[in-house]
């Protein structure tokens, strides 16, 4: 079974979520924050990441440029999930590249709070097949 | 500034007033007249003069004591005065600029000398005027982008957690409708306790909002302080109980009755004491045995002190300097960020201070310290941390 994995610091929005991966056919893993969040894609190798942006201790965004910049990781996919706009997201990742010097690609797809529930079940789908 | 310079003359000889407005108005001066101190006092306050010039002695109040009264007023301690005497005397001199006197012009005097004094002396209080007013504006403008950046703040982060809320809502919703269709019971509960539990975040963040916006007077009545706090541990015990937290009164018996908003204080035990839980929920150690413990103190002079700590998760320097800071939360979407905000700001309006020690893997301990007042006041006082 393919393995999604949920970073979310909302306990709310974690327990719909993995509600909605295993609705979808797939296995749930859970992280708290970004750190957690690291620890879990080292441990569990996730087919698809799911990443909330605005989380104690390390955000979203930087999870997100840890996991592109790194060789052996960059190649999961993700789906950013978070109330920031879109907007700001992309206007933080392109200031981040400006200062590493280099070009992380963009996620898989970008989802904005509240999101229709199904649109994300379909989206997992057409990502994981 | 592009007015006209304002001129109070002070004389009791007619004729002299009579020749320095003509003298002053050729020169483009706007005057205006008293001819002795008691009428003298009147027109400033009336005409606010930029520069006066005071004949020293008049009948009723002099001049010196004109001076020395304008001199020591708030209102009017800007505006240059030149005295004006027959006196060559320099007793009088030194009597003049002790009542605080700008300058001194003996009679018979040069007009253009006079003229050169006037024309210095009336820039003064304008251009002081002039950058007051400046000052004041720019204070003026300072204080409202703050406020609007708060605003802009404030509602950026509501639309944050509003967002969370109807992704729960709508999420709660989808999972009642399709396991409706395929007859799961259980994923019908889930949704379901899904939709209660953001309907209850939302209400809290309405309740919370109202409070913290509201301007409250505490509503003082006739209470034992050791009965609020025993009503609030009752209410509590369920919830502590669903976390495993034992929850330990240590009430005060010499506390006696006093006047407090029992409400508010009711409000803010509430707040400390789930918080209180919540940090033992959130502490990683399985092995501990969590308790809250609540106590109640009556301190000498009269401080009624109620005090809640933990042996829950605890927290470091960086959570703490953030506790009394709008929409901060630590509860992972459980709480508002604004308990502890409107608990501060109830104990603030009892006059009272609260205060916050914690370690973290240790505990928290908050306390706070409620004056005695024997009677309600008219307004609160003294904030202090």
């Amino acid at each position: 079974m393919k393995k999604v994995l949920l970073v979310d610091d909302d306990d709310d929005v974690r327990k719909l979520v993995s509600k909605l991966v295993e609705k979808a056919g797939y296995q749930a893993i859970i992280a708290t924050n970004g750190i957690e969040g690291m620890d879990k894609i080292v441990e569990d190798e996730p087919d698809l990441i799911i990443l909330d942006i605005l989380m104690p201790k390390q955000s979203g965004i930087r999870l997100y440029h840890r996991l592109k910049t790194d060789n052996n990781l960059k190649d999961i996919p993700v789906i950013m999930l978070s109330a920031i706009e879109e907007k700001s997201f992309f206007n933080s990742q392109k200031v981040l590249d400006e200062f590493a010097g280099k070009t992380v690609p963009e996620p898989e797809a970008y989802m904005e709070k509240p999101e229709d529930p199904e649109e994300l079940i379909a989206l997992m789908k057409k990502i994981l097949g | 500034m592009t007015s006209q310079a304002k001129i109070l003359i002070v004389d009791d000889n007619i004729d002299s007033v009579k020749l320095l407005t003509k003298r002053l108005r050729v020169e483009g001066y706007d005057t205006s007249e008293a001819y002795d101190g008691e009428q003298a006092l009147r027109e400033v306050s009336k005409y606010h003069p930029d520069l006066i010039l005071l004949d020293v002695m008049m009948p009723k109040i002099d001049g010196h004591e004109v001076c020395r009264r304008l001199k020591t007023s708030e209102d009017t301690k800007l505006i240059p005065i030149i005295m004006l005497t027959v006196k060559k005397e320099v007793s009088d001199k030194i009597k003049g600029l002790g009542t605080g006197a700008d300058d001194y012009i003996t009679k018979p005097f040069d007009f253009r000398e006079l003229i050169q004094r006037v024309r210095y002396w009336s820039s003064v209080k304008i251009g002081v005027e002039e950058r007051l007013r400046q000052i004041r504006q720019l204070e003026h403008e300072l204080i409202k982008s703050e406020r609007l950046a708060a605003i802009g703040q404030t509602v950026s982060s509501i639309a944050h957690y509003g967002k969370n809320i109807i992704f729960g809502l709508r999420g709660g919703v989808y999972l009642v409708n399709t396991s409706f269709k395929e007859n799961k019971i259980d994923s019908i509960k889930f949704g379901w306790e899904m939709v209660e539990r953001n309907i209850g975040r939302i209400s809290d963040l309405l309740l919370d909002l109202l409070e913290y916006s509201r301007e409250n007077r505490p509503d003082y009545e006739n209470c034992h302080p050791n009965k609020i706090a025993d009503e609030v541990c009752e209410l509590m015990e369920a919830n502590a109980k669903e976390y495993d937290v034992r929850i330990i009164k240590d009430f005060d018996p010499s506390m006696p009755e006093v006047l407090i908003d029992v409400k508010g204080i009711n409000r803010c035990l509430r707040n400390l004491i789930s918080n209180a839980i919540d940090a033992c929920f959130f502490d990683s150690t399985i092995e501990k045995n969590w308790t809250v413990k609540v106590r109640t103190i009556y301190e000498k002079g009269g401080t009624i002190i109620f005090e809640v700590s933990d042996n829950g998760c605890g927290m470091d320097e960086k959570v703490k300097s953030k506790l009394f800071v709008s929409f901060f939360s630590t509860k992972e979407g459980r709480g508002t960020g604004l308990g502890l905000l409107n608990t501060q700001k109830i104990v603030h309006e009892h006059g009272g201070s609260i205060a916050v020690n914690s370690k973290p893997n240790k505990g928290s301990t908050f306390t706070i310290r409620i004056p005695n007042v024997n009677q309600a006041p008219e307004k609160s006082v003294g904030i202090q941390d």
